[in-house]
């Protein structure tokens, strides 16, 4: 899947899942797909960022304790909860 | 009857046109513009403006239709020295297309310009046997083959998500893929990263995934780099590549190439799963949201299995 999106992205051709969030769920065998939209409170990409450079990476841990979390997001569907393995 | 010279100055007066420095700006600010190249094959071969679309002076009536479908998209065309295409422009401006532009001085002023230019080294009888299918394909054709050819992708694991993305993309003849893997093969990865073999155990995962690539597609470049991705050596790599797949296993790297992409400004082909379950998204910078977007913050170390 994730190389399909690759060669559309290279071709520009189709739509590729910019926005969208596709889940796979084997046992069901069901897709799913959450619409994702900008987070205007996004600390990398929104309209006021605080993460300019990589120095948040520079203790390891993805900067987990250098961001407040914003309580007032959306949660997410269950289908979608992070999924570390790769 | 009319002489050449007053052909050229009738087009002239009907026909705009901009010098090679317009096209480029129109071209970069990702305006719907179709620029095409109205010389001969061969000529087209040897060298044209990438993104661009040949259609010969001889066919460019019969065939315009289907590079433009709205006669309203502006469209610029060129030729050797601009003389062909300023007549070849009225004719499409006759045609009912609104925007038609030539590009002054043509081909040779663009390249006298310093502007980049693409060649077409012709393909080998193995390749156009090999991507045979994908030419038949009228979104791929010999033309997406050459841009494959030419692209350069960085998979971020070549482990349970980088195997098979490795193997299809090295299959469908990405020209350049980087392999970043710091591990090496272990058995209880052979269930499912299928870049590995059994003989494999214990050697670096981007040698076993280099040999089982250039077994499948000679024609790719593999880049190996037996290494973790850290926040040292991210922007200097990713900066090579057109692409980043990120088949990463753990969320301290997840992070580090989401921030890292955005900032570099590379789309970041994502990519998760766990147990039975899997997500897919593509994170395009400034045209949709990224990972931090869906997840602010990293999860507590512990909460989510790895």
């Amino acid at each position: 899947m994730q190389a399909t999106e690759v060669v559309k992205l290279l071709l520009g051709i189709g739509e590729p899942l910019v926005g969208r969030l596709l889940t796979y769920d084997a046992l069901g065998m069901r897709f799913r797909e959450v619409k994702l939209r900008r987070d205007p409170k996004c600390p990398l990409c929104g309209t006021s960022p605080t993460i300019k450079d990589l120095t948040i990476h520079m203790d390891g841990g993805g900067g987990a304790c250098a961001i407040t979390p914003d309580g007032a997001r959306e949660p997410l569907p269950a289908a979608a909860t992070p999924k570390a393995g790769g | 009857m009319k002489t050449l010279r007053e052909m050229l100055a009738e087009a002239r007066q009907v026909v705009p046109e901009e010098g090679p420095a317009d096209l480029q700006r129109r071209m970069n600010s990702g305006e719907k513009v179709v620029v095409i190249d109205v010389r001969d094959p061969d000529e087209f071969r040897d060298g044209h403006i990438e993104g661009s679309t040949n259609i010969s002076r001889g066919f460019l009536e019969f065939r315009i239709g289907t590079a433009v479908t709205d006669p309203a998209t502006p469209i610029v065309l060129y030729c050797q020295t601009g003389l062909r295409s300023v007549l070849a422009a009225k004719a499409l401006r006759e045609l009912g297309y609104a925007t038609v532009i030539n590009l002054q001085g043509g081909y040779q002023k663009w390249v006298q310009s310093g502007l980049p230019v693409v060649r077409d080294v012709p393909m080998t009888p193995d390749q156009i046997q090999r991507y045979s299918r994908h030419f038949l394909l009228s979104q791929v054709g010999d033309r997406g083959q050459r841009r494959l050819l030419r692209a350069k992708v960085l998979l971020i694991g070549a482990g349970g998500l980088g195997s098979p993305a490795a193997l299809y993309l090295a299959a469908t003849g990405v020209g350049t893929l980087g392999l970043m893997d710091g591990d090496v093969v272990d058995l209880t990865n052979l269930q499912r990263q299928v870049l590995h073999t059994t003989g494999d155990v214990g050697k670096p995962k981007v040698e076993s995934g280099t040999r089982t690539i250039k077994a499948l597609n000679p024609d790719v470049n593999v880049i190996a780099l037996p290494t973790r991705i850290t926040v040292d050596n991210v922007m200097d790599i990713i900066k090579d590549y057109d692409l980043v797949v990120d088949g990463s296993d753990n969320f301290e790297t997840r992070y580090l190439v989401n921030d890292a992409c955005f900032l570099a400004g590379k789309t970041n082909v994502h990519g998760s799963i766990f147990q039975f379950e899997g997500m897919a998204t593509v994170f395009a910078p400034h045209e949709g949201p990224c990972y931090r977007c869906l997840y602010p913050t990293p999860p507590p170390p512990g909460l989510v299995p790895s």
